[in-house]
């Protein structure tokens, strides 16, 4: 082989791996895209609800309480008939039937909508307002277009008769979109135009601000001790493989572990944020660790020497200047760390929390769903209206990621600094 | 000639199973330049670094033999080595200034060992270093500026301005002038000659020309062995021993 031709191999080869990894680049973007795209065309529908405006008239006969009564009167006061009174004449409806078929488009919570504006408006009574109820899951589908009106009476949840009020409704603009807050401010339901993920979010925040406070301060003392402090021996090189072989066990083993010890032994209450966070706190301690470590080691000896040389004490040189020098890698290592835990689903179904809870947690000790297991509650749910609702939950799920991705980027950029 | 103030017998130092010094008898006089010569791994570093217990954060490395300051054991074991520290400075061959401010590199000493206790002792202390290592003039607009941003030269008289801020007694010094220009290292030079009016000064080095224009005593090292001690003069115009002769002038090493 001549020296030309060995040089036109060598450009060849160096031109082949560049294809190779823009290759690669280009498949990963693509699936990336892909699902972003996927999750967006279906979820994006769900921060929107469709609501249809009705003409309330608070008719003091069908209210058992008058102007100006007390919160408390009013919660306890029965609005049912004043709605079926009100519904029914939102279309001109010939019979019990029909005036069935008419009620099932509204939710089942527009008594409680029409209570919440008494609720802000205590002085209604005699008085005709016009509001925005939201309307039932069925139609909420077939007014997002998600929902095919073209099937066979028979095989559709709705019936002819309902589309033709429907049609009447849109016909004189009485159906509308609006902004959708029962998503984030509600918690699970059966129905789901009802459903939300608030319980879901604040479950997981409490699980998440669980697990920072357990994991961080352990894992930070831990590798600041194991790093700096322990003498290398075979004890502590056995300590660092268990922390590497934990790492990489199984998610779903330390729900197993929770299950037998806080749930079994120690009777923690099951399905709560206290027990997930202690769970997701025992998983990501070493994933903490270890980068926690590595942000250590990486500050330069020299620097402990030009403490250790003035005189500090080890104690001295490391949390005066190691610590700090490692912070920035720490804390984004812990952030990256969270981000996983936050994205956990099967040790948290391992201890309950796919229990169905409606109510909004108000402590760590309440029953509680956490996002990404409510991503899976619903989306083994039948009804459409949870497919969009799963979707837009990945998206705050996938939101929350990637905020706390950046800001871990950011702190390391921003604080990390050079020496010499 | 003046007074001894560190004094070694039969010192004696392990990494491990391998032996870095053998036996040295070393003796350091008061106020005086001490050069350490020798070709690389010869146990230069290794001896500077037992004067102040530096070696204490190996800990593979063994030191046997007697090593003494003053009188006071520096081997021993109970010895506080916080309190030897703050009487034996030193320097290394990298700069390395703390990733801070000009200012925080030099009170941090005073301020661990409870020296300077107001913001204005701490100042003057400061102020004092500075000039001592003849960098005030450079920098002093400009003390809350971190002390990496500075050139090479001025890291490393930062350095030395940080070693000499605990008022030690010794200060030693790793190749100080390694990692420096000619100029940098005509003024750390310099300096050095100023410093040893008031400090006892161990300086290793590879430079034969350093050795002769800062040290007033030579050391010449060999595979862990103190081959030949003397006055400088004497080391590099007439050595006794053979090896030392063939060191100097260039002929292995």
């Amino acid at each position: 082989m001549t020296k030309e031709e060995r040089l036109k191999k060598r450009h060849r080869a160096e031109k082949r791996f560049r294809f190779y990894g823009l290759t690669s680049i280009l498949v990963a973007l693509l699936f990336v895209v892909i699902l972003v795209q996927n999750i967006f065309s279906k979820g994006s529908s769900a921060f929107k609800k469709t609501v249809i405006t009705t003409e309330i008239f608070f008719d003091q006969e069908l209210l058992e309480i008058k102007n100006g009564a007390s919160e408390e009167d009013i919660m306890e006061a029965d609005f049912y008939d004043l709605m079926i009174e009100n519904l029914i004449k939102a279309y001109p409806a010939k019979d019990r039937d029909e005036e069935d078929e008419l009620l099932k488009l509204f939710s089942g919570d527009a008594e409680i909508e029409i209570k919440k504006a008494f609720l802000k408006d205590n002085n209604l009574i005699g008085k005709i307002i016009t509001l925005d109820l939201t309307a039932s899951d069925d139609i909420d589908q077939l007014h997002k277009g998600n929902y095919p009106r073209d099937l066979p009476e028979e095989r559709r949840r709705i019936s002819d008769f309902q589309l033709v009020i429907y049609d009447y409704f849109v016909e004189n603009k009485k159906i509308s979109k609006n902004f959708n807050n029962y998503f984030f401010n509600n918690g699970d339901s059966r129905d789901p135009e009802l459903a939300g993920i608030g319980g879901a979010l604040v479950g997981s925040f409490y699980s998440i601000l669980i697990c920072l406070l357990l994991a961080f301060p352990v894992a930070v003392l831990a590798s600041i001790y194991l790093e700096e402090f322990a003498p290398k021996n075979k004890i502590t090189d056995f300590i660092e493989i268990n922390i590497n072989n934990l790492a990489a066990v199984p998610s779903i083993v330390y729900g197993l572990l929770a299950l037998q010890i806080l749930l079994a032994t120690i009777q923690l209450p099951r399905s709560t944020p206290l027990v997930a966070g202690i769970t997701l706190a025992l998983m990501t301690l070493p994933r903490i660790i270890i980068p926690c470590r590595a942000s250590l080691k990486a500050v330069p000896p020299s620097i402990r020497e030009g403490a250790l040389a003035v005189g500090a004490s080890k104690f001295q040189s490391v949390f005066h200047h190691v610590v700090p020098l490692a912070l920035p890698g720490t804390l984004s290592g812990t952030i990256i760390g969270l981000a996983q835990a936050l994205g956990e689903t099967a040790p948290l179904i391992l201890i309950g929390m796919v229990a169905f809870v409606v109510d909004i947690p108000s402590s760590p000790v309440d029953p509680s769903s956490s996002l990404p297991v409510q991503v899976y509650l619903w989306s083994e749910s039948a009804e459409r209206g949870f497919v969009e609702k799963t979707s837009a939950t990945i998206m705050m799920l996938l939101s929350f990621l990637i905020v706390m991705n950046f800001i871990a980027v950011y702190l390391r950029q921003k604080f990390e600094k050079r020496w010499n | 000639m003046n007074n001894i103030k560190i004094k070694s017998k039969n010192l004696n130092v392990y990494y491990g199973d391998k032996q870095a010094l053998f036996d040295v008898n070393l003796d350091l006089n008061e106020k005086e330049v001490t050069a350490l010569i020798g070709p690389s791994g010869c146990g230069k570093s290794t001896f500077i670094r037992c004067i102040n217990r530096m070696n204490d954060v190996i800990d593979i490395c063994k030191v046997t033999g007697n090593i003494e300051m003053d009188g006071m054991n520096i081997n021993d074991k109970d010895l506080d080595v916080v309190s030897l520290r703050e009487r034996v400075g030193m320097v290394f061959q990298k700069p390395n200034p703390f990733p801070k401010s000009i200012y925080d590199n030099i009170s941090y000493g005073p301020k661990i060992h409870g020296k300077g206790e107001t913001k204005s002792e701490l100042d003057q202390i400061v102020e004092n270093s500075l000039k001592k290592s003849a960098l005030w003039e450079e920098v002093k607009d400009r003390l809350d500026e971190p002390g990496t941003s500075l050139s090479g030269g001025q890291q490393q008289r930062l350095c030395i301005a940080r070693a000499i801020s605990v008022n030690p007694e010794v200060i030693l010094m790793d190749e100080p002038c390694s990692a420096l220009d000619p100029i940098a290292t005509a003024k750390i030079e310099e300096l050095i000659d100023e410093l040893k009016k008031t400090y006892t000064i161990v300086i290793v080095t590879h430079s034969m020309a350093q050795a002769v224009r800062v040290s007033q005593k030579t050391g010449f090292f060999h595979l862990g062995k103190l081959i030949e001690v003397g006055k400088t003069e004497k080391i590099f115009k007439n050595p006794d021993n053979k090896m030392t002769q063939d060191y100097i002038t260039g002929r292995f090493g």
